[in-house]
């Protein structure tokens, strides 16, 4: 008796990956059934694709990936193609509920958690390419981290600054909102200059801008930012930034 | 007596096939005829397997102005915001060669070892232009999409770093729904005074390379 216990101690773990061989543990597989009168496959995932067949009502169709707002599927005889999100969010599952697919609209924008986003413009004369992410705290109060690379014809510059969003109106399309922060700048001028001198120092800034939603997941977003430069010199500099970019939400 | 035989029989008879007719339609109302052994799924927007991302690696040739031209090489990593648009971030390498000057002259050097070598990176917004398809054999196509792109980043070379930008086409063909092949021609615009007068120079960028779906 305690031999056969061990044994079948032995060959426990075998037990297990056969399951995972075999894939017969948690492979599920997503199977949805047309509920309207028909739905157009096409043979690639845009519009501009051409249809080459049609499901009719009741047919069982197997997911297998999605790419923007397309979905593969294949059917019960080894058929695939690309069906739009929408038509699949008209089907239902083997539970007989209706598939659950968001498509983000424009409520989901006003209810967004997290966005990031990468802008372009001018600071203070000299091309800024910057990249940012932002948490919203609450529909109208975000936090900001950003990182920015401003190419002049004297000087190369790297910036780093962290702010707090205000936007008064969460509910409007094109919506404005004011910002204030903080962060550390870095100057190395270019080596052709006659006395290049390297300093970093200490920044705060002022700014509004507009955000505008475009569709599905993304906005524009445009702002202007006033910077003061914190120097060790008697006096402080100023230096105006706007930017203008796009920025996707989840 | 026979009565009762008769009546000690068929009680019991007749009380057991009632009883067996009861349990057949019993079962007939509530149980399928064989139990299936899967429970259905619910389709959830993470039971979907969804790749809007995709990572290249890429070679190709680089035409530095003045500086010869030179391989090059680098990575993307591309997020498609719809089945148009899509956002892309690249960085390249290459190294520049001599001018013409350093050459005839002889023992000048406009340019140190370091920094002839040639790097830029770019944020870049495409738009597939032209989805379509490429015949291979009757009964096989491959997914294309030539695409028209244009951005701005920066270029460090000849001791400095520099805005710069650019915009080319390419032509993706999808082997599979998952790993791709692009070519492509780009053009990379930045100021530059090393010799001499400040001018624009134009870097002309011709490529190949393998893309991952993810």
């Amino acid at each position: 008796m305690p031999i056969a216990i061990l044994m079948f101690l032995m060959f426990l773990p075998a037990q297990s990956w056969g399951g995972w061989l075999w894939g017969q543990a948690d492979e599920d597989v997503a199977q949805v059934q047309v509920t309207e009168p028909f739905i157009a496959w096409r043979t690639g995932p845009a519009t501009g694709y051409p249809v080459f067949h049609t499901s009719e009502k009741g047919e069982w169709l197997t997911i297998l990936q999605r790419k923007t707002s397309w979905i593969k599927v294949t059917d019960s005889r080894g058929r695939a193609g690309w069906i739009a999100v929408a038509d699949i969010a008209q089907t239902v599952d083997a539970t007989g509920n209706p598939v659950d697919l968001q498509v983000p609209d424009f409520e989901s924008f006003g209810n967004r958690r997290v966005e990031a986003g990468l802008m372009m413009g001018e600071f203070d004369g000299a091309a800024v390419t910057a990249g940012y992410g932002g948490f919203w705290m609450t529909r109208n109060l975000s936090a900001e981290l950003w990182a920015s690379q401003i190419l002049g014809s004297a000087s190369e510059i790297r910036m780093v600054n962290a702010n707090l969003v205000h936007q008064p109106f969460p509910h409007w399309r094109v919506s404005p909102f004011f910002t204030l922060g903080v962060g550390h700048i870095w100057v190395d001028p270019k080596a052709t200059l006659a006395q290049p001198e390297e300093r970093d120092n200490s920044i705060g800034h002022a700014g509004l801008g507009i955000r505008a939603y475009i569709t599905d997941r993304y906005f524009i977003r445009a702002e202007v930012k006033d910077y003061k430069v914190f120097t060790t010199r008697t006096t402080n500099e100023e230096a105006t930034e706007w930017k203008i970019g796009l920025s996707i939400f989840f | 007596m026979e009565n009762r035989t008769k009546h000690l029989f068929l009680t019991p008879l007749c009380l057991g096939a009632g009883l067996c007719l009861a349990t057949v339609g019993h079962a007939q109302d509530d149980r399928p005829l064989i139990e299936p052994d899967v429970t259905p799924t619910p389709v959830t927007e993470a039971l979907i397997d969804t790749e809007n991302f995709e990572i290249a690696a890429f070679v190709g040739v680089l035409n530095i102005e003045d500086f010869e031209s030179s391989l090059l090489y680098g990575g993307k990593l591309t997020y498609h915001l719809s089945e148009s648009f899509f956002f892309e971030a690249g960085v390249g390498f290459a190294e520049g060669g001599e001018t013409s000057f350093e050459k005839l002259a002889g023992n000048v050097e406009v340019l140190t070892d370091s920094e002839r070598d040639y790097s830029y990176y770019n944020i870049n917004l495409g738009y597939n232009v032209l989805p379509g398809e490429a015949f291979l054999t009757e009964n096989y196509a491959f997914n294309t999409n030539f695409y028209l792109i244009a951005g701005a980043g920066a270029t460090d070379f000849a001791g400095d770093t520099r805005f710069t930008l650019n915009a080319g086409a390419g032509y993706q063909v999808l082997l599979t729904d998952s790993v791709s092949v692009h070519l492509g021609v780009r053009q990379h615009y930045y100021r530059i005074d090393v010799l001499g007068a400040e001018k624009t120079s134009m870097n002309t960028e011709v490529s190949t390379g393998l893309s991952v779906f993810f």
